[in-house]
This record gives structure tokens, sequence and C-alpha cells, in this order.
């Protein structure tokens, strides 16, 4: 990146990333996957959002990051679509269309601590044996990846393997999963429209 | 590898790598070089950073084998043994470890009693099922129930995760026993009581002694009743119905354990409920032209043939005999 002028730096940017970007995961995750039909692309398109969506952030933070967010991923959507030229004109209208529901999702989606605490149990018990214990050993029990290695009589490779293999499923899991807590009387509707599956 | 996955592997990497220490000048440069090569890295390596401190609330639990029970629901029993596993080998491997890891995971362990630590039961449609526990207290299953238990040196927790569970719980002064049943907790030291969950629905019966009743809202205490013996309290969402002390309906209540029904005034309908929790072939009283007759008595449970015969004799209403199901008309 190149240096211009009064650009933010990393610091607030890390912060603001992690303080409201990642707690909508999971409803942006559900967007793209919900107006983008091959499914091998969606990891990929959240990745160029969040991307997107930093670049544009250096020059100032949004006011309102969900409705920001959410363009950023439905003109990115739109863009990919028009050149790729594998989704129908309907769902790039549909998209267009988008504006509409940005408001309408539920404001609040940071977790409190014990929720955030179960979700890290669940996405714990997701993981294969071998990972889950290595990921206790290492935050339970505290040990680093030669302690680990050791204790399991296994080398320090397969222990970091394991381990970032842990990281990123719980990362998936705890960002991931779609939350409905907090939903009063006025719950968040679904778009009207059925999206393409 | 797609591009969001390559940059995730090389982010793990880095953030495993600073895990173990500060990274040699060399590896920093490099380090250095690879973030700031795309803002693409920078969010890999932004979101699996969060992800992976968010995973140190694992630790934040202590070590504490019970902390590792719920999510284990869906797995074989196997597994609970691995956090009380590890334990035990650091405890050997490391012996810088063991103040901090002995109390209370170990401790268990070492009275052996943590090979009962976790364990799960239940009863099909009709069964029954008395099992003692570790600490001395006795669990009695009625029809269709299933409970997890946790009791180890530290704590005693059961899991009822359906059905219905008698309880008699051995007197510990310092540490309380405790029932999950949905959103509701039920917190004792020593006592008898039965608790009932359909659903969110859940019904305590205290036979002696008093229990504390906590009603949990995201996994937080909101609300507390104390119950004692001769106490009924019926919980559903936010409401908690304590009856009136009544020595009778907690024996009709429990009269399930000697394998008796007994209802007092009870419409026919919910009668057949009652009896249709233990056994399979059903009980079906047409609701229009019966459903209402309240009735009073004490019938076994598993004889549903019985209890429609009489219907038969002493009212006079129509039975009809299928595989499946006795229809009680008129």
């Amino acid at each position: 990146m190149g240096a211009i002028g009064s650009m933010l730096d990393d610091e607030e940017i890390r912060d603001w990333f992690r303080r409201e970007v990642l707690p909508l995961e999971a409803q942006l995750t559900h967007f793209i996957r919900r107006n983008w039909r091959v499914e091998d692309d969606v990891i990929d398109l959240r990745h160029d959002v969040y991307e997107l969506a930093i670049v544009a952030a250096r020059k100032g933070l949004p006011v309102a990051t969900r409705s920001y967010l959410f363009v950023i991923a439905r003109n990115h959507l739109i863009n990919r679509a028009k050149r790729a030229r594998i989704v129908s004109f309907e769902l790039v209208a549909d998209l267009e269309l988008v504006d509409h529901d940005l408001g309408m999702f539920d404001p609040d989606r940071h977790l409190n601590a014990r929720e955030a605490l179960r979700r890290v149990q669940e996405g714990l018990a997701t993981l294969t044996p071998r990972v889950r214990q290595i990921v206790q050993l290492r935050k339970i029990y505290g040990l680093n990846t030669k302690e680990t290695a050791d204790r399991l009589g296994i080398g320090s490779d397969a222990v970091r393997k394991q381990t970032s293999i842990g990281m990123r499923a719980l990362t998936d899991f705890m960002l991931g999963v779609n939350t409905r807590v907090h939903t009063k009387s006025g719950a968040p509707k679904r778009r009207g429209r059925g999206g393409a599956a | 590898m797609s591009r969001a996955e390559q940059a995730g592997v090389e982010a793990a990497a880095w953030l495993i790598a600073q895990g173990d220490g500060p990274l040699p000048p060399e590896s920093q440069a490099a380090f250095d070089a690879w973030f700031n090569a795309s803002e693409g890295n920078k969010v890999a390596y932004w979101r699996l950073e969060f992800g992976w401190e968010e995973a140190d609330r694992v630790g934040a639990l202590g070590h504490d084998p019970a902390a590792l029970v719920h999510e284990s629901r869906y797995l074989p029993r196997k597994r609970w043994w691995i956090p009380a596993t590890i334990a035990a080998s650091i405890t050997l491997a490391f012996g810088v470890h063991q103040v901090a890891i002995q109390q209370p995971a170990t401790a268990p362990l070492q009275s052996g009693a943590a090979r009962f630590a976790a364990r799960s039961y239940s009863t099909a449609v009709g069964g029954s099922r008395l099992v003692g526990l570790p600490d001395g207290s006795r669990i009695q299953l009625n029809t269709q129930s299933k409970v997890r238990t946790q009791i180890t040196a530290a704590r005693r927790e059961v899991w009822l995760d359906r059905g219905e569970v008698f309880f008699e719980i051995a007197h510990r002064e310092d540490k309380p026993f405790i029932v999950h049943a949905g959103d509701r907790q039920i917190t004792v030291l020593g006592t008898k009581f039965s608790v009932r969950r359909d659903g969110a629905k859940v019904v305590v019966t205290v036979l002696e002694g008093r229990v504390q009743l906590d009603e949990l809202e995201d996994s937080r205490p909101t609300g507390s009743s104390i119950i004692v013996g001769g106490d009924i309290a019926m919980a559903a969402g936010p409401a908690t119905l304590v009856t009136a002390r009544s020595e009778e309906k907690v024996e009709s209540a429990l009269a399930w354990r000697k394998g008796m029904l007994t209802f007092d005034q009870e419409p026919l309908l919910a009668i057949a409920a009652e009896f249709n929790r233990y056994n399979t072939r059903k009980l079906v009283p047409d609701a229009q032209s019966v459903g209402a007759i309240r009735i009073t008595g004490t019938f076994p449970s598993n004889n549903p043939d019985a209890f429609a015969r009489l219907l038969h004799d002493a009212y006079g209403l129509g039975i009809e005999d299928t595989e499946r199901e006795i229809r009680v008309f008129r």
C-alpha cells in the first residue's frame, strides 16, 4: 500500500475491524451465499469485501458500518456478476434493490461473554479429537508448540499444522454461526423476495 | 487453494509462530513484508487473531473438566476423558504446571472418581432406572428420560435433557448439587426432589428439604425461588408458579417411582397423556364425548388396558382395542 496523505493507521483500522466488522460476519456470509450461486466463491468473496472495506476505510471510518459493509458487498457482487456473466440479470436487479434490506438486520450482534463462551465450546466440539486436544493443551494449559509436541510425542510441524486447522475452524465457527439472540418482538424479517438459494 | 484460504493459512502460521515468543529479526522482517503486502493479508491476520483470542475463553474456564461438558453432548463418551487425561499427564510431565493444574482438575483423578465423572443415562418408553452416583447420591429415571451427570470432587452437576428424574442427594455442605433443565437451574445441598422436563416446561417437586430454582436468561440467573418440601414449582418461559404446600400432591406426583400413577379429579384427556408417557400403545379418549370426565384414583402406569377395562366397567364407556391404540368413547 502506498502512503497517501492522512490515512488511518493499522491500529485504528484493526480496532474498527474487530469491533464493528467481524461481528457482522455471519450476516455478511449469509448475504453473499444468498446472492451468489457458486458456493465455492463465497469465502473468497467475503475476503474481497473485507479487503475493499478496509481500503475504503483508510480514508475515514464509516459512520454506519453495517450499511457501509453491505453496500460494498452488494456492489462487489454486482461487479463480479457483470464481469463473470454467470449470474442472471434478474439477480443483478435483485441486488440493486438490496438497499431496502440493509436497515433490517438486527442491530446488536455482539455476543455477551457467556454466549461467546458457549460458542467456543460448541466450536471445540466440531473439531477432530486430535485438533481439539491440541487446542485444549494450548488454551487451557498454556503449552507452546514445543511443549505440546513433547507432550504428544509428535513433531512441532504437526502441532503447528493442527493448531492452524483448529485456529481457522474455531474462528469460522465463532464468527460464522448465525446468531438469533436478542430478537425482540420486532424481529428482523427475511427479504420478501425469495433470493437465489 | 483459494485466495482467502491461502491468506488464512499464512496468517495462522504467523500467529502460531508469534504465539511461541518474539520472532527473531529475520522472521520479523519477513512477517512485516507479508503483512504489508496487501490489505487482504491484514484482514486474514486480524480475523484469525480475533478468533484465536476469543478461543482463549476456553482457558478462562480454568482447569475444570466440567467446563468442557456442555459441548460434548453429541460425541461419544470416550472424549469426556480427554481433559482429565491431559490434566493427569501434564501433572506428571511438567512439574512447574502442577500447582496451577492440581486443583480442581486432578483432585478427582487422584481419588479415582474421574472415571465416573461424566456419564449419560437414559430410559426408553415405560422404562425406569435407578442409578447410584459416585458422591453417594441416587437418581431414579422415569420413562423416556435422559440425563448426563458430571460428578467430581470439585462439583456435582446433572443435565436433564428430557423426561423426569427423582433425585436423592447426599448432603455435602460445601458442594452444591446442580441440576440443569432447559433455562432453569436447580441448586441443592442435600434433599429429595424430582425434576420433570417437557421441552421448555420444567416442573420441580420437592419431597424433603429445600431447593433453589433459578431462571436463566442467556446463562445468567434472572429470577430465583426457594421451594421447600411439599411444594411443586412449575416453570415455563419467564413464569414460575409455586403451588401451595401439599404433601398429598407431592406424593401423587412421585407415585411413578412405585410404578403407579395417581390422579385427583383429573380430566381423562390429561390422564391418557400421562399413561401415554409410559406405554407405546396409546390410550386415546375421544375428546368430545369423554375427554372431560374427571377421575380420581391410583393405577399401575404400565397397564393402560386395566385402566380402560375399569372405565368400561365403572362408566360404561366403549373401548376399542387396536394394535397401536386403545380408543375410549361413549
